[in-house]
């Protein structure tokens, strides 16, 4: 051994050793290199099934909201042609009020429109993408028959134009000489003439 | 690839073995131009490895004994020994050959030199000049021992007889099978004299000087074993005569051949295909190469040996790298899959997204708006319907009037509305008068209180109604008109949805209150009561 471990034997032998040293980093770079794709891949594998898991979420959502649509496409068609989206248009609200009164012949009608509000909804509900906005509306009106009354907040309630809900109401005779065409009733109601606005559109 | 080079003192044979078959054979003369022509010869073959048999006339044998001592020292008493005995030589060689049975059981010896190194020379010369990968010399009397142990040939005393190439006859003297002697005479046959009688002179006389050294007792024999081929037995065979002390016994060289594997079987007498046959066989340690004359082999092993380390470890990295690869490729092949999978899922998205419908807002605004319509304003009750049923069942008592309602939509069903009381201008004669016990409950819940200017829009689970009636019934008839009451309570409960209950009735009667009667003359025939409903209308729950 000692004619390798010479001068001379390592002179000889520069050619092997330089190709062994040559291999054994070939070889530390192949399986580094074989390591760092594998790992690579694995980490892909992984992004790539999360993707997969994602998208698949995603088409998920999309046919249920699609669904959800679907069935409400009509209900919200209804909406928009009621302008539940268009804003509080108060002018045709004093026309129709006006053109009611006059229908049901109601002797007198007061009303009260108050400034427009944020509703508050029962149990803090809320909306992400809707404002839901508010006008209370109080109505006094004094009629020779109840039914005379009752017809004007029902015209009112199922207008097509507009949200109406009336959620108070008192009525009550009034006294009058039998021979008199006088008032003989009055009714004070209380509604809320709801509006919705889109957040996104600010 | 192996080389074999044998050598005598006027022939070299080069034998060239691939595996254990010898697959080339050239003869060279020692002399004139043989050396020449062999160094021309030698170039081709200088990267194989070389193994070099001597079987020459200047080799000389001693035996010896020497203390039984340590390997370290024994080393250093054969070295010592061997450069007392062959001081003019450096190919020296000594064989251990076990312990004497006696006495101190000195380790045996045997000594071997090429007595004249001048024979070497020019052939080393060569060898070293091209650089050839010299693994070793090996003497050939020493080896030819391994004859025997082959050939299952096991005698007291042995003389092998074989002949080399350079017609010379080689005899080797083997007791039990270990060499003590060996001599080489040259085939120089005189007038008149065949080869089997110079063979038959020779070993008698080889016999005669063995007994001078007192090697054989009175009843051992010498079995002289000669290596012969088919072509020279008829020649030999007739000149041998066996007697009492010595007998000969012809080994045919097609037979040994066979017996040894060897393929071909060597054409003539001559024993070095056989030696080299045997080498291959068993490989024995070399005798006479120093290390100096064996470094290209060392640096030839040591260059191979880097080399397939070399190659080891790329093929091991590479096999380790698939090995790793192996799973990440499945991977690879896999996300493939997936990505087309994603992408399919991707279009769909696009599609389902495409195919939503729209109305210039967005989908959740859409969502949004319909779950609060449905949610709280599509089942909102209306006061018109609420009395609807009611009046329906007022029919049935034609007796009740109805003065006034307070109605409001709620979803507390503990809210009452507030209501004023109006005043009967013809008041019963009896009556409660008004304290803090005879007071009708205040109308309770938040919606009973004022308007609020924010109030939270209920969902109108519960429609709650104060209705305040009037009922003319025959004067002091207050039982008639309590029950009266009662049954339009009843009446009104039995709507599906409705609840009623009587607030205030036409007198009331509990102990806790004060009551007042003023009964006059002129009392009229009848009297007008009056009394309050709690009414109460569950929306029902949607399905």
């Amino acid at each position: 051994m000692s004619a390798v471990f010479s001068r001379g034997g390592m002179l000889a032998l520069r050619g092997p050793i330089a190709i062994l040293v040559l291999a054994i980093a070939a070889g530390g770079a192949v399986i580094g290199a074989a390591h760092w794709f594998a790992a690579k891949e694995k980490r892909e594998s992984a992004d790539s099934g999360r993707r997969l898991q994602e998208a698949r979420s995603r088409v998920e959502g999309a046919r249920r909201e699609r669904d959800n649509l679907m069935q409400s496409a009509e209900v919200f068609r209804t909406l928009m042609d009621r302008g539940l989206l268009q804003g509080e248009r108060r002018l045709d609200l004093v026309e129709l009020v006006n053109s009611l009164r006059a229908r049901h012949q109601l002797a007198a009608l007061d009303y009260d429109i108050a400034p427009q509000r944020s509703l508050q909804l029962a149990g803090g509900r809320g909306f992400g993408s809707i404002d839901v906005l508010a006008s209370r509306v109080k109505l006094r009106a004094r009629a020779l028959h109840e039914g005379d009354v009752l017809g004007f907040i029902d015209d009112l309630t199922t207008t097509p134009q507009g949200f109406y809900p009336v959620d108070r109401c008192t009525m009550r005779r009034i006294e009058a000489p039998a021979d008199t065409i006088q008032p003989r009733v009055e009714g004070e109601c209380t509604l809320e003439w709801i509006t919705l606005k889109e957040k996104r559109r600010g | 690839m192996r080389h074999f080079l044998y050598l005598t003192n006027t022939r070299l044979v080069s034998l060239v073995a691939q595996g254990k078959r010898i697959v080339a054979r050239r003869e060279f003369a020692v002399s004139g131009a043989g050396a020449a022509a062999f160094e021309a010869y030698l170039a081709n073959l200088r990267d194989t490895r070389t193994y070099l048999f001597v079987d020459l006339a200047e080799e000389d044998f001693r035996l010896d004994t020497i203390p039984h001592v340590g390997a370290g020292d024994r080393q250093a008493i054969l070295g010592r020994k061997l450069t007392q005995i062959f001081r003019n030589t450096p190919y020296r060689h000594a064989l251990l050959q076990g312990r004497e049975a006696e006495g101190r059981r000195d380790d045996r010896v045997f000594y071997t030199a090429i007595t004249n190194p001048e024979l070497l020379r020019p052939w080393l010369e060569m060898l070293e000049r091209l650089g050839v990968p010299l693994e070793g010399i090996y003497s050939a009397a020493v080896f030819s021992g391994v004859l025997l142990q082959e050939l299952d040939l096991a005698f007291a005393h042995t003389l092998l007889v074989t002949f080399t190439p350079g017609e010379a006859m080689r005899q080797s003297y083997l007791r039990d099978r270990e060499i003590k002697f060996s001599r080489l005479t040259p085939i120089d046959l005189e007038e008149g004299q065949s080869l089997g009688t110079m063979i038959a002179e020779e070993t008698t006389r080889t016999w005669q000087y063995l007994d001078s050294l007192r090697n054989f007792g009175t009843d051992d024999r010498l079995e002289v074993c000669i290596l012969l081929h088919a072509s020279d037995r008829r020649v030999i065979e007739p000149e041998l005569r066996d007697f009492a002390q010595l007998q000969y016994r012809l080994l045919d060289m097609e037979e040994v051949a066979l017996k040894l594997g060897l393929k071909p079987a060597p054409l003539d007498s001559t024993c070095e295909e056989v030696m080299v046959h045997l080498f291959l066989l068993t490989k024995p340690d070399n005798h006479f190469a120093s290390a100096e004359m064996r470094r290209f082999a060392v640096l030839r092993r040591a260059r191979n040996a880097l080399t397939q380390a070399a190659g080891a470890i790329v093929a091991a990295s590479i096999a380790w790298a698939a090995w790793t690869l192996a799973p990440a490729l499945k991977l690879s092949e896999a996300d493939v899959r997936v990505a087309q999978q994603v992408s399919g899922l991707d279009r769909e998205y696009d599609e389902i997204m495409k195919s939503l419908p729209s109305f210039g807002v967005g989908g959740s605004t859409m969502r949004d708006a319909v779950a609060f319509y449905n949610g709280s304003i599509r089942g909102f009750p209306t006061l018109t319907s609420f009395l609807v049923p009611v009046s329906g069942a007022l029919r049935d008592h034609p007796t009740v009037r109805l003065t006034q309602l307070a109605w409001m939509a709620t979803d507390d069903p503990k809210d009452t509305p507030r209501l004023a009381r109006s005043q009967s201008r013809e008041a019963p004669p009896v009556r409660t008068i008004a304290g803090k016990a005879a007071e009708p409950p205040p109308p309770a819940g938040p919606a009973a209180a004022a308007d609020p200017p924010n109030p939270v829009f209920a969902g109108g689970r519960y429609q709650v109604a104060v209705v305040e009636g009037a009922m003319r019934v025959p004067a002091n008839d207050f039982r008639g008109a309590m029950t009266e009451v009662e049954k339009l309570a009843a009446d009104i409960a039995a709507l599906p949805g409705y609840r009623a209950d009587v607030m205030e009735g036409p007198l009331d009667v509990s102990p806790t209150t004060q009551l007042q009667g003023r009964l006059n003359e002129k009392a009229p025939a009848t009297m007008e009561t009056r009394f309050l409903l709690r009414i109460m209308r569950e929306k029902e729950p949607s399905t």
